[in-house]
């Protein structure tokens, strides 16, 4: 693996790196959930919306699938981050 | 029979399949894990940390979970990863005099099953978590309480399984049992065929087909747990906590007027992982294998956090997420092998306690395998208590 696959993040809210990554689909990861159950690429703030097409193409790549077959992360509301006050202020209005 | 491929397959690559495999190859057992989707994709990928003793039956169910947490104190050490294992200990906070009530009954069965708890009024409880509302009306504490990372001790399971000689299938589907001589010998998948001495069904929420496969009538049902998740932020509780209305909901529905409490099975809990996130939930509800969030739900488990912690009000909500609890009518997981069924082994149905009894389901299904002598007498977990009960219906 290469040494320089240690500086390049992927995902960046949860300080995720390709080696990381290429680590995860090592073991058996082999969808955008495996590697994400894996190293947590992908549950920071930003739930995925800039490192998951990443990570679908580095699996695609190591693992041989077409990219168009690589399973997604389940997607899940809030789209964006919601604060919880105003969640309880529309159940209460 | 043809060539075997292990001692024993394991059906299902979740927190109790791979414990299981992890203690057969401990043993010097070759186990191979059949996994439809993949490692820690099922319940346990969608569920919370909690090894809470607390809210375990008294008797057998309680005895059971303070073995499992022996087997925990070691954990790290014996698999050699961090498993975000913290014993902080842990509380059950209460919203109204009934439930504190309830809770301070619980408390006597509790430490007269051998656990020791203390009931804390408002003002001692808020001496331990100062940020929890002082309109609540007390709580139950519970020190040896403990959470631990569920993604990371199932891939520590993995990793070292596999070390011992053992071996994992993912993305394979068993789609039946394989016989010989009326013994199940094995499992056919849509990648093969493949034998062993034993199968174990560990397959949780998922546990009735499987058994079905067997002639076994096994009446576990999915059981929804919707769960959301805020951004990460500094300390805002030391411990864990599930409210004393779960007790309220399980033993006295009569006394709850709030009908959408009643229909969600909703109480109020709360951890704070590793990472700084907070994980709120959880609904308990019926709706098959429908894996939604809902806004009903999301609503609901919102609006009693801000209740019980006011400061949640400014944090954001980054992600909900439901997963499936392996609910089982008594309460109790099924361990063991089955009457008329020689070669198979249930050990599914723990609904909500998988994580905090794994280690232990692990280790006692491992040595009936192994023939070593039992450590903790599973008759109460028994898959035949089912079968009897059919027979004399």
């Amino acid at each position: 693996m290469a040494e320089a696959n240690k500086e390049i993040l992927i995902c960046r809210c949860q300080e995720v790196t390709l080696a990381m990554v290429e680590e995860a689909i090592a073991e058996g990861a082999f969808s955008v959930d495996g590697v994400k159950k894996r190293t947590r690429a992908g549950m920071g703030l930003c739930q995925g919306k800039s490192c998951e097409r990443l990570v679908a193409k580095i699996i695609a790549e190591k693992t041989g699938q077409d990219p168009a077959d690589v399973l997604p992360a389940t997607s899940r509301p809030p789209v964006r981050p919601v604060k919880m006050g105003t969640i309880e202020g529309e159940m209460n209005a | 029979m043809p060539k075997k491929d292990a001692d024993v397959i394991v059906i299902g690559g979740g927190i109790i399949g791979t414990s299981i495999a992890y203690q057969l190859s401990k043993r010097g057992k070759k186990a191979l894990v059949i996994e439809r989707n993949d490692l820690c994709s099922g319940t346990s990928g969608a569920c919370d940390a909690y090894i809470t003793p607390h809210t375990k039956k008294p008797g057998f169910h309680l005895a059971l979970c303070l073995e499992s947490l022996k087997l925990y104190a070691n954990m790290e050490k014996e698999l050699g990863d961090d498993l975000e294992y913290w014993q902080r200990g842990g509380f059950q906070p209460c919203e109204d005099e009934l439930s504190f009530q309830l809770v301070s009954e619980n408390a006597k069965a509790l430490m007269a099953g051998g656990l020791e708890v203390k009931m804390m009024d408002i003002d001692e409880f808020r001496r331990h978590e100062p940020n929890m509302s002082p309109n609540l009306t007390g709580a139950l504490h519970c020190p040896a309480a403990c959470q631990v990372n569920p993604f990371k001790l199932v891939m520590s399971y993995a990793r070292n399984l596999k070390k011992m000689g053992s071996g994992i299938m993912v993305n394979t589907e068993v789609r039946d049992l394989l016989w010989q001589d009326k013994k199940v010998a094995g499992v056919k998948t849509g990648k093969g065929d493949f034998y062993a001495d034993y199968v174990v069904n560990a397959t949780g929420s998922w546990g009735a087909q499987i058994a079905a496969m067997a002639g076994l009538e096994a009446p576990i049902e999915p059981r929804r747990g919707q769960i959301i998740v805020t951004e990460p932020t500094s300390t805002v509780i030391n411990t864990t906590m599930q409210s004393g209305m779960y007790l309220v909901i399980k033993f006295h529905p009569e006394k709850i007027t709030d009908e959408t409490m009643k229909r969600l099975g909703s109480g109020f809990c709360i951890e704070q992982t590793g990472d700084g996130t907070i994980l709120i939930g959880f609904t308990r509800e019926f709706a098959g294998y429908d894996k939604s969030t809902t806004l009903e739900g999301i609503e609901y488990i919102v609006n009693k956090a801000c209740t019980y912690l006011p400061c949640l009000r400014d944090m954001h909500v980054i992600r909900t997420f439901s997963g499936f609890r392996p609910y089982v009518v008594d309460g109790l997981p099924l361990i063991g092998p089955v009457e008329g069924i020689p070669g198979f082994i249930m050990a599914a149905g723990h609904e909500g306690d998988g994580v905090a009894l794994s280690p232990i389901t692990g280790k006692l299904v491992a040595e009936m395998i192994a023939g070593e002598p039992v450590s903790f007498n599973i008759d109460a977990f028994s898959p035949n208590r089912f079968i009897k009960q059919a027979q004399q219906a």
